[in-house]
């Protein structure tokens, strides 16, 4: 304080006597000289107490570690859980992008974890079910069913399981609040908090009877199908409620899950004051001890049994070889009959063990029934319904047609395109009362006999190429009875006119002459020329109508010999006739 | 999600487990009171905000042939302790309990319920009594199991203490 008294009386000093404002003014100075650091200070703290922007800057820098240090203080938890819930349902309306990404990597191995899950229990549940639901036992266990009124599958499950761990309660041990529960599927739970709570008062009440110490407790509990077991740790303790018969192995791993509760969970455990929340991540732990093990069919198989059936299976498999072979040998019998002329299957089919076709059949075809034995098929297995029609395909046609004509030896029929065409000879009779018969013929659209001959025109006509009308050196006269065969020439080719006008039809007669080579061709053929001229003179041509006749003279062109003796010499002086019919058109066997 | 266990100490025939089946609908026959001795309910309630479900343990009545088992006092985060209004022995009782469960849990809260409210005209707890409980800051609360009366206030009650504690 001496200190701050010397400046003052310094300055009282520096105004002189008349100088002086009071005493106040000095006390004011006197003050601000002593306490006037302080004031400052004070004056600064009120101006950071007064801006909040100063305020918030400070927070945020002690914040995160204040958080840290209250990091297990429930208080914090509830006093920060509804602005964390408003902020997380405020973002999540304005883009719930972000939270989705960041859910992710969780979300994702969680649900195809639940769906595994869910898929596995499923397939054993319908295994289970399907290879117990056709058996001899299947029946009794429905009757079971009926009269116990559970469901089908629960009686199969009594029956094929050894056991099943259905829940699992994770208690303080302390207070008999109940830490996690987790259920099979199918385990109906009353209400998990106060099963737990009346589990942990009976097990206390069992040890206040018995005054056996804290280390010892119950540990198994059996009431009907049902065996709880009951593992303890220090703080907390594992019951899991087991149907059927538990092997001793899972009582080694109820006890290994409460150590690594212990482990896991310790300080959670040590301050547990109700809140249930840290041990939600003990869950997959404590799902390891949802066991269940099946029983397997260990009885052993009569031989007898074996023997009759392995006897049944051969049957089957032999009658099942035999269908199929028969089923193989009907189709192929089939695909013949589709593939055969004149035989149209419109249906086939099985009834009372016989094989049934139905179809229509040409009488021309082959019979069916041939080829039964081919596809090595029994007639008394097979019956075919087979009604009668005519077919339309060529050789069908062509048979009836060979049929109903009779076509004698010289006559050839051919078919193709609708048309039927007749060749050779024939008696005229045969030729007209073929052109009817052959209209009749179904299949046939047109009927060409135009290739056909008269067997009378045939013999005139030949007669007539056979003729040897030869003449004298370098005349045109017949050499000694020539006249005669003149005559009978032109007797023949009257007849042929006769007869084609009959026929109605037209023919051409070509006279050739012909010269030896004795001369010189510039006058063979002129004298080869006058000999034909001398011949149709001779036949009387021109009062023939059904015959167009052309002459011409090729003198010693073509020759009957080569020989140069006058026999031969003599056999070239000749004239040569040709018949042959001259188109169809105007024929009446064609109109 | 906060648990809280709750024990109902009382003396025989206070009505125990009257009040319980008024604030609970329970699963448990109560013949476990009987034969184990305690019978386990539950009730969830909204304190400030928040669901606290309180398991009830409901301890079978003390009296002079049968004592509180003092293993299923353990863990409680606070009891109830009901007198008969119309049988001045059971606050005795009740004090006596208060001492077993203090032993056994600790300074946890408790709440003073004088049961059967509605039988005034035969009430006979003496009031200086009830002040020399009230001078040792114990909570008291008048109930009836039979009107409903104060039951669910006591138990809202004693739920706030706990979680305030």
């Amino acid at each position: 304080m001496g200190a701050v008294a010397n400046p003052a009386a310094a300055r009282s000093d520096d105004r002189g006597p008349g100088e002086a404002n009071g005493p106040a003014a000095a006390f004011t100075e006197l003050r601000s000289l002593i306490v006037g650091p302080e004031q400052r200070q004070l004056r600064a703290l009120q101006a950071r107490l007064d801006d909040p922007g100063t305020q918030a800057r400070e927070v945020s820098q002690v914040l995160p570690q204040a958080v840290l240090l209250r990091t297990r203080d429930p208080q914090l938890t509830r006093a920060l859980a509804p602005t964390i819930e408003e902020a997380i349902t405020a973002s999540v309306r304005k883009n719930p992008q972000p939270l989705a990404d960041a859910m992710f990597p969780v979300i994702g191995p969680a649900i195809r974890k639940a769906i595994a899950a869910s898929l596995s229990s499923m397939l054993e549940s319908l295994n289970r079910t399907l290879e117990h639901s056709l058996s001899w036992r299947a029946v009794k266990w429905r009757i079971t069913a009926l009269r116990t009124g559970k469901s089908f599958a629960e009686v199969v499950l009594l029956n094929t399981l050894v056991y099943r761990v259905e829940q699992v309660f994770l208690i303080d041990r302390r207070s008999g609040l109940l830490l996690q529960h987790l259920k099979a599927d199918s385990a109906a739970v009353p209400d998990a908090d106060m099963v737990s709570a009346m589990l942990t008062a009976i097990r206390d009440f069992a040890r206040d009877s018995f005054r056996v110490s804290e280390a010892e407790a119950l540990e198994t509990l059996e009431i009907g199908d049902l065996t709880v077991w009951i593992e303890q740790g220090p703080h907390a303790i594992l019951a899991a409620v087991i149907r059927g018969t538990p092997p001793h192995e899972l009582r080694s791993v109820l006890q290994d899950v409460i150590e690594r509760v212990h482990s896991q969970h310790g300080d959670a455990l040590r301050s547990f004051d109700g809140d249930t929340g840290p041990f939600e991540s003990a869950r997959p732990l404590l799902e390891t001890c949802l066991q269940v093990q099946y029983q397997r069919d260990r009885k052993r198989t009569s031989p007898w049994l074996l023997a009759i059936a392995g006897a049944l299976a051969l049957a089957a498999g032999f009658w099942m070889f035999s269908s199929l072979r028969a089923r193989a040998r009907w189709d192929a019998y089939l695909d013949a009959l589709r593939a055969e002329p004149g035989i149209v299957v419109v249906s086939a089919d099985r009834q009372s063990g016989k094989y049934v076709v139905n179809g229509l059949r040409d009488p021309l075809a082959r019979d069916p029934a041939s080829f039964l034995s081919s596809h090595q098929l029994s007639a008394a297995t097979v019956t075919g319904n087979w009604q009668l029609y005519q077919a339309l395909e060529p050789t069908f046609v062509l048979a009836r047609a060979r049929g109903i004509l009779r076509p004698p030896a010289g006559v050839t029929l051919q078919f193709a395109d609708g048309v039927l065409s007749a060749a050779g000879t024939a008696s005229a009779d045969w030729i007209l009362e073929s052109v009817p018969l052959a209209r009749a013929v179904p299949g046939v659209a047109r009927y060409n006999p135009t290739r056909l001959i008269d067997s009378e025109i045939a013999a005139f006509t030949k007669r007539l190429e056979a003729a040897r009308l030869l003449f004298v050196r370098g005349t045109i006269t017949p050499v000694p009875g020539g006249d005669q065969v003149l005559a009978a020439c032109r007797e023949h080719v009257r007849s042929l006119d006769v007869l084609a006008k009959a026929a109605g039809r037209r023919f051409m007669l070509e006279i050739r002459g012909h010269a030896d080579g004795d001369g010189p061709p510039g006058s063979n053929i002129p004298l080869s020329a006058r000999r034909a001229e001398r011949v149709r003179t001779e036949l009387q041509t021109e009062l023939l109508q059904q015959m167009d006749v052309a002459t011409s003279g090729v003198g010693s062109a073509e020759p009957l010999t080569r020989g140069t003796a006058d026999t031969d010499k003599q056999q070239n002086r000749r004239v040569s006739l040709r018949v042959f019919a001259t188109g169809a058109p105007e024929t009446p066997l064609n109109r | 999600m906060i648990q809280k266990k709750v024990c109902m100490l009382g003396g025989f025939g206070v009505g125990k487990t009257s009040l319980v089946s008024r604030f609970v609908s329970s699963i448990f026959s109560d013949k476990y009171l009987t034969t184990v001795g305690v019978k386990v309910d539950k009730k969830t309630v909204p304190v400030e905000g928040e669901e606290v479900t309180l398991l009830l343990w409901d301890l079978y009545g003390q009296d002079e042939f049968q004592t509180v088992r003092t293993s299923y006092l353990r863990g409680a985060s606070g009891y109830l302790l009901v007198v008969d209004g119309t049988r001045p022995l059971t606050l005795d009782t009740a004090v006596s309990l208060q001492q077993t469960a203090e032993q056994v849990v600790g300074q946890v809260p408790f709440l003073i319920v004088l049961n059967k409210a509605d039988l005034e005209a035969d009430w006979q707890v003496d009031d200086r009594a009830l002040w020399r409980i009230a001078e040792k800051g114990w909570p008291i609360l008048r109930t009836s199991a039979k009107t409903g009366d104060g039951v669910e206030e006591a138990f809202l009650k004693l739920a706030r203490g706990i979680l305030a504690a």
